[in-house]
């Protein structure tokens, strides 16, 4: 690409792209890919070339579906946009040629869009149905035929096909029914409404108030905007179809340094890696410090184990983060950033130099940017799986060259921080969230969320989930409708014991408190942090102790070793916490352990030991009679229970995910 | 270097094992001539001295030439950091790519290249995860620990592996065929719970799965 001039980037900002008018998206992440992403694509491709096809074949990142993957989307003329789940080389032949060919959604694959409408606005092309009620008594085929033989009957055969679909984003609610392609949605469907359905509806153009589903989506989506809707691999994608690079234009040509602070200062951005901190004011601490050089670190070290958002950000909308780097950078008066990525991410650290490297062709890095006089490069460097890295102290010393292991504070980073130099260290996720605020305005930002909290998160939702699942909410959104309305609840219908957030450094929510509007403050009241994103929903067969266990092992494998409360408290914490779990602990167990957290919690050099304590102190408040249970019941209860958590069968045969 | 020694004899030790296992082979064999003739021939003793000497000097030709290109590839990696501040875990990064862990005879080849001492560089190595000290098996069966398959019971997998496997994570088997790793989240919860056999994906497996797919990898040929 030749580099932009001032006036290329207005002019894309005013006239954005279009799109092909035939394409098919292919979804292709890190999770995507594992579950055979790329067969699915290359297959297309195959078809496609064998068959002369004018189709578009894109690539894209993930949207967020983890639980459909691998997830493809499809635009063909005639027919309304969809995402299909599950998809494998066959599938993909079916989509091509049932889909694109004679216009017939594929059964069994649709994920109904979550955009649902009130009106009907087109006629009724296309039905997508299913019984979003328990598992057992599956009623999808009976309302497939009901819905099929009304159509017949009123001579609407040929024109409207009934579809069942994968996922109808409504659950529990009976039978569902979409009407495509205005998506307007009817639930808790009754077979007495299937001839109202079709004559009304269908065939008369109408709503039946009485059955629509009027909820909309709870998920905003703000950091997640542009995943799985374009290119990660393309800076023409993102300039033509993203606004992209509009938020730095803002910046750099419209807005003094302080200026921009100030938006973000309006947005009411806080750091989205954990502890919340205003973005606003660690740019500006930053930006005080007197130095000749600042430098700006993205934080991509992603530690919590069961978390995936910032890989997923990275890998399907690299040049956001970039562009939120460099807003920062100038923001601050920095010339030089670092990616910090996990060197287990190998797709996101390709894509993210890869977009380096485009936007240094597009003259958006490099010497004198737009003739402004701002010069700022970017480099990427590899973690080596050591999750205190991901604090700041030792996530610089990595970056040195050194071993990661953490340092007192103060001084802090924004004062000395990078070979000494002034630097601020900001999440993925909140730096993906910068030039949203800044192409739309720090009010528009601060008028989503709560009072404290703005804005919006990212989730990633997984264990006994029905959809495992990346969400965006605004905070203030409750982790019950997180749970149950966004991801469909508890896996099987099991009851729900709690829900973990926060990873290792977090807590276990009960089922009592998830009414509780998601705010920093709120969790951490409830002996739970925001943390980084990580949700962890756990069914009344999930032994506390055993979670609490899990993730204080976890911070001892990591544990650094440098200062002794966190090194040693947690060694012997963990001694009791097994000792317990093998029903071999005594009542004075748990005052020890109290103690021991305690002593972790104020003598610990770094977040990791300060934290280290939460998993157990939460599930201490919370679930005090499983601790009991296993100190009363012995070795036989242990057992007993070590035996009905393993003896659950696993839903479907294994299979290779990508055949051979 | 061919060894099927144990793991962990080619950590620690296992050069002085050899040595005295050789050196008893060579008394053993002049013990046997010495029993068979009464004394050692001398054309048997010349003949001797000069097979050893041609292998000794063949192996040194084989050694300098691995010093040269290990030479010739830490200056590559090297060179291509050379400008840059913190470079050595980079670097690292560029060696375990190569060779799939650090080897070393590299590692020692990297301390004299940036003139450092080799303990800082094993003072790094060692801090992080992700750096191997010993060569990947042929195999490698690999275990997602992160905590949505944690939930849906990925120590029942990781238990039927170790047995399966006689190795525990970390470790490749005997016959350096398999070896068995644990990571934390590799992305497809969705399929919870996951295991990576040779780079291939598998979603919600079984514990009686693990069997079945230690076989089947064994019967493909060695992995890319
Ligand atoms: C042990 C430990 C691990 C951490 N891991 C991460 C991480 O994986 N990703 C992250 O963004 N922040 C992590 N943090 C928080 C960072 O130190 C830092 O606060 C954050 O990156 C700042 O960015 P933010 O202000 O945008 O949130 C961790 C902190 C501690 C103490
Ligand atoms: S608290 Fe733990 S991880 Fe942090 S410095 Fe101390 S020993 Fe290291
Ligand atoms: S926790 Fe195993 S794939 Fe995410």
């Amino acid at each position: 690409m030749k580099p932009l001039s001032r006036t290329d980037l207005e002019a894309l900002a005013r006239s954005p792209a279009s799109d092909p008018a035939e394409w098919i998206r292919v979804q292709l992440d890190t999770g995507g890919i594992a579950a055979g992403a790329e067969i699915v694509f290359n297959e297309i491709n195959r078809i496609r070339l064998e068959r002369q096809l004018p189709i578009a074949l894109l690539r894209a990142g993930s949207v967020g579906y983890s639980f459909a993957d691998p997830v493809v989307e499809v635009q063909a003329r005639g027919m309304p946009r969809v995402h299909y789940g599950r998809v494998d080389a066959q599938v993909a032949g079916r989509i091509i040629s049932e889909h694109c060919g004679t216009h017939q959604l594929v059964d069994e694959h649709v994920i109904a869009t979550r955009r649902r409408s009130l009106t009907l606005t087109d006629p009724v092309t296309h039905i997508l149905v299913r019984d979003t009620g328990p598992e057992s008594g599956n009623k999808t085929e009976f309302f497939q035929f009901s819905l099929t033989e009304e159509l017949k009957r009123r001579g609407l055969a040929g024109k409207v096909q009934v579809v069942r679909a994968l996922d109808m984003g409504v659950y529990d609610k009976g039978i569902v029914v979409q009407l495509l392609p205005s998506a307007v949605t009817y639930a808790n469907v009754l077979a007495s409404d299937v001839a109202r359905i079709v004559t009304k509806s269908v065939a008369g153009g109408k709503v039946l108030e009485e059955l629509l589903w009027k909820e909309t989506d709870k998920q905003v989506r703000v950091v997640l905007r542009n995943c799985g809707a374009i290119d990660p691999d393309s800076l023409e994608d993102y300039l033509g179809r993203a606004q992209g690079y509009q938020g730095f234009r803002r910046a750099l040509l419209e807005l003094t340094p302080e200026q921009v602070i100030g938006e973000l200062k309006a947005s009411g951005l806080r750091g989205r890696g954990g502890a919340g901190f205003p973005t606003w004011l660690k740019w500006q601490l930053t930006r005080a410090q007197p130095a000749a050089q600042r430098y700006v670190i993205c934080n991509g070290d992603e530690g919590d184990p069961g978390a995936f958002m910032d890989r997923s950000v990275l890998e399907s909308d690299p040049h956001s983060v970039l562009e939120g780097m460099m807003i920062a950078a100038y923001a601050m008066g920095s010339s030089q950033g670092y990616f910090y990525i996990r060197a287990e991410y190998p797709r996101a650290v390709e894509r993210i130099e890869r977009a380096i490297v485009q936007a240094r062709e597009a003259g958006l890095l490099g010497e004198n940017i737009l003739g402004t006089g701002f010069s700022f490069n970017a480099k990427v460097r590899l973690g080596a799986g050591a999750f205190v890295c991901g604090e700041e102290t030792a996530l610089i010393a990595s970056i040195e060259g050194k071993r990661g292991s953490p340092s007192p504070r103060p001084p802090y980073p924004s004062v000395r921080g990078l070979w000494g130099k002034p630097t601020a260290i900001n999440n993925v996720e909140t730096l993906a969230s910068v030039p949203a605020i800044l192409l739309r305005g720090g009010a528009w930002f601060a008028g989503l969320g709560t009072e404290s909290s703005k804005g919006t998160k990212v989730f990633a939702v997984t264990g006994k989930v029905r959809n495992a699942q990346l969400v965006e909410v605004p905070m203030g959104t409750t982790l019950h409708d997180i749970v149950y309305d966004v991801c469909g609840g508890v896996l099987d219908g099991k009851d729900i014991k709690g829900v973990q957030t926060g990873g290792p450094s977090g807590g276990v929510i009960p089922s009592q408190h998830l009414d509780t509007p998601i705010s920093y403050e709120t969790l951490q009241k409830l002996g739970s942090i925001m943390g980084s994103g990580g949700m962890l929903v756990m069914d009344q067969h999930d032994s506390m102790v055993e979670v609490a266990k899990f993730y204080l092992r976890f911070c001892v494998d990591e544990s650094c070793g440098k200062c002794a409360p966190c090194r040693i408290g947690g060694y012997q914490m963990l001694q009791i916490l097994d000792r317990i779990s093998r029903g071999r602990g005594s009542p004075a167990d748990l005052v020890t352990i109290r103690r021991i957290c305690s002593a972790m919690q104020k003598a610990s050099l770094c977040g990791l030991g300060q934290t280290a304590p939460n998993p157990v102190l939460s599930t201490l408040r919370y679930f005090d009679e499983e601790y009991k249970a296993y100190l009363e019941g012995g070795p036989s209860y242990a057992r007993k229970m070590s035996r009905a958590s393993t003896a659950e069968p696993a839903r479907e045969p294994a299979k290779p995910a990508v055949a051979p | 270097m061919t060894t099927h020694l144990p793991a962990k004899h080619a950590e620690t030790g296992g050069g002085r094992d050899l040595k005295k296992a050789d050196e008893a082979a060579l008394l053993d064999l002049l013990e046997t001539l010495e029993h068979k003739h009464g004394f050692i021939p001398r054309e048997i003793s010349e003949e001797l001295t000069r097979v050893i000497e041609v292998r000794l000097e063949r192996l040194r030709r084989i050694q300098g030439k691995l010093d040269s290109t290990i030479r010739r590839d830490v200056k590559v990696h090297v060179a291509r950091w050379r400008e840059e501040e913190g470079n050595l875990i980079m670097i690292l990064h560029a060696i375990q790519n190569q060779h799939g862990y650090v080897p070393r005879e590299v590692a020692m080849e990297l301390a004299r290249e940036l003139g450092v001492k080799l303990a800082r560089i094993y003072e790094v190595i060692t801090f992080y995860h992700y750096f191997r000290l010993q060569p990947p098996g042929a195999h490698s069966l690999t275990v997602c620990n992160g905590t949505a398959c944690y939930l849906k019971g990925s120590a029942d997998l990781l238990n039927e592996s170790r047995s399966r496997l006689g190795v525990s994570e970390g470790q490749t088997t005997a016959d350096r065929q398999f070896q068995l790793e644990v990571v934390r989240c590799i992305g497809c919860c969705g399929m919870a719970p996951a295991v990576v056999v040779d780079g291939q994906t598998h979603g919600r497996v079984k514990t009686s799965d693990i069997p079945g797919l230690i076989e089947a990898a064994k019967k493909q040929e060695s992995k890319k």
